[in-house]
């Protein structure tokens, strides 16, 4: 069986909530599964072959959106296994409380894109929204688990409340990167806005330089050795997540210790103040 | 059988199962690296009072080590999973852990989980970080001239241990240039390893002795200046020295493959480098359940 394609009739009206259209879905009940799916759009609810065309395509056990649109809100939210691709952007929430497969965006994502996610891959061209692998509104725990990539920027408040796994940012970040962070890596490749890892109590933002404004309750722990530095290097790049142009060739950083105002032994790596 | 002038007696090397593990020790400098080898696999060589065999078993050039680094691969041997963990902890705790500018890694990746920075985290008084890296997870841990960085648990695996071959050679001279070459033959082996002393072991034993509470004593049979005054002597005429050789490894194929390696090399110096034969230790098959028959090994 192979995969599907989904071309979006009308990709300027108003969004639409893509929750439930998942590749799990399609290998358990096959093309009428998701043909059938009731999707939320605007104030009414649609059939999904009334939102989009469908046809057999890509790999199987995929599902390929066509063409992407900020629209579209929820993609692969919760997915568990297989993979989405969407050629071009969509809108908030991709892969919000996603647990397993691959996600790609072509284009840009919106907000809260990998909010709770648990497991799986979301790898973005573009830009992503605020609160990326942050808390869903109303939620306690940002990110447990797997990895983004953002190729582009990212807005404010990257990995807030992020508890395990992988976000790295080609580009730049905005203030709060990492903000309350229990545990976790985010790497940012051109800097991020100020007050990174407020309230932090552990895990690791990597900032090719220090930022304007750090919080009050970071102490410089002064520059070393990380070697971790090396293994985290050569796992983005070999898992192409960093393909070239790491922010550090070697595992020396400064490092900021905190936030010591919430007990926190986090850091703040400067990678470019070796 | 002859090799070359040298008799390859007809019978078999009895050994026993133990579990393993495998740690790569990577540091700045290879010098460092062998530091903190050394230390970790010191007093290592018999699980009889030494709680655990372990040797290095290969040295890894930096491209081959996980941080790019020199480094080198250990293998340690227990009788059971409590007291391999034991040993793992007590000694990259106090030989790797201690050894300036050093980072501890698995290196075998299946089988039963023994506890590696897990065990030593707690070392870092609270300031010690986890730190996952892919699918693999790490202890950072402050220590005084950085951190340490150790890999939070490394694997156990059925491994055997007691693996062995006799050299009987004409005299001292001539039987450890013998163990020498096979010593060297031997660590081109991968998955075993040597635990005794430069590869060696001089003082063989046979189980019990005539003093109560002794679990072993010296192998009479194969003392040569007893020869004349023990009741059973395995010292043919013209012997004058005899060294061991054992080895303990990951697979029944691993230590095989080393003893073949091994009596190669001897059989290499052949008659004519005074190496007159060589046998194996076995206790009738009391001991363990491998057996490595000398014929079939060459074969």
């Amino acid at each position: 069986m192979s995969g599907l394609v989904l071309t979006t009739r009308d990709p300027s009206g108003p969004p639409i909530d893509m929750t439930g259209v998942l590749p799990e879905r399609l290998i358990e009940g096959g093309r009428a599964a998701l043909a059938g799916l009731m999707l939320v759009r605007g104030r009414g609810r649609h059939r999904l072959d009334a939102l989009f065309t469908l046809e057999d395509g890509g790999p199987p056990g995929s599902l390929i959106l066509r063409p992407g649109s900020a629209v579209l809100d929820g993609v692969g939210t919760g997915m568990s296994t297989g993979g989405i691709r969407v050629e071009g952007e969509c809108g908030a929430y991709a892969g919000s409380g996603m647990r397993g497969g691959t996600l790609t965006v072509a284009g840009n994502c919106g907000a809260f894109a990998a909010a709770e996610m648990s497991g799986g891959r979301l790898r973005v061209a573009g830009d992503a929204g605020e609160f990326l692998g942050a808390p869903l509104a109303g939620g306690t725990r940002g990110m447990s688990g797997g990895s983004v990539v953002v190729m582009g920027n990212a807005g404010d408040r990257v990995g807030e409340r992020m508890r395990r796994g992988l976000i790295a940012v080609h580009g730049r970040a905005g203030s709060l990167c990492g903000a309350r962070m229990i545990a976790g890596t985010i790497v940012v490749g051109a800097g991020c806005g100020p007050d990174p890892g407020q309230a932090m109590r552990r895990g690791s933002i990597l900032l090719p330089q220090a930022p304007d404004a750090v919080p009050s309750g970071f102490v410089d722990g002064g520059t070393n050795d990380w070697l971790f530095l090396d293994l985290m290097r050569k796992e983005l790049i070999d898992g192409g997540a960093w393909p070239n142009g790491f922010p550090t060739a070697g595992t020396r950083a400064r490092r900021l210790i905190g936030d010591r105002s919430a007990g926190g032994i986090g850091e703040v790596l400067i990678l470019g103040e070796a | 059988m002859r090799l070359n002038g040298v008799h390859i007696e007809d019978t078999f090397a009895e050994a026993f199962p133990m579990l393993g593990t495998r740690l790569v020790i990577t540091a700045d400098t290879p010098d460092w690296v062998q530091a903190a080898v050394v230390s970790l696999t010191g007093f290592a060589t018999s699980v009889i009072a030494c709680g655990c065999e372990a040797a290095m078993e290969r040295v890894l050039p930096p491209d081959e080590s996980p941080d790019s680094r020199p480094g080198a691969a250990v293998l340690l041997f227990a009788m059971s999973k409590a007291e391999l963990a034991k040993q793992v902890a007590r000694r990259v705790g106090q030989c790797v852990m201690t050894c300036p500018g050093t980072a501890c890694y698995a290196g075998l990746r299946e089988g039963a989980v023994i506890p590696l920075g897990n065990a030593l985290r707690y070392f870092g008084d609270g300031w010690q970080i986890a730190k996952r890296v892919g699918s693999r997870r790490y202890w950072r841990i402050p220590v005084m001239d950085g951190e340490f960085l150790c890999e939070a648990a490394t694997a156990a695996v059925d491994g055997v241990g007691g693996g062995n071959f006799i050299i009987l050679a004409a005299d001292r001279r001539a039987a450890l240039a013998a163990a020498q070459a096979a010593v060297q033959a031997i660590r081109k082996v991968p998955g075993a390893i040597l635990p005794f002393p430069g590869g060696v072991v001089r003082s063989g034993s046979k189980i019990g002795g005539k003093y109560k509470g002794m679990i072993a004593s010296t192998n009479t049979a194969f003392c040569p200046t007893l020869r004349a005054a023990v009741p059973v002597s395995l010292v043919p005429e013209g012997v004058e020295s005899i060294l061991e050789l054992v080895i303990d490894g990951v697979s029944e194929a691993a230590v095989a493959a080393a003893m073949r390696a091994g009596i190669t090399a001897v059989a290499d110096l052949g008659a004519a480098g005074g190496v007159v034969s060589v046998t194996a230790g076995n206790y009738g098959g009391k001991l363990g359940r491998y057996q490595f028959r000398l014929h079939e090994v060459m074969a």
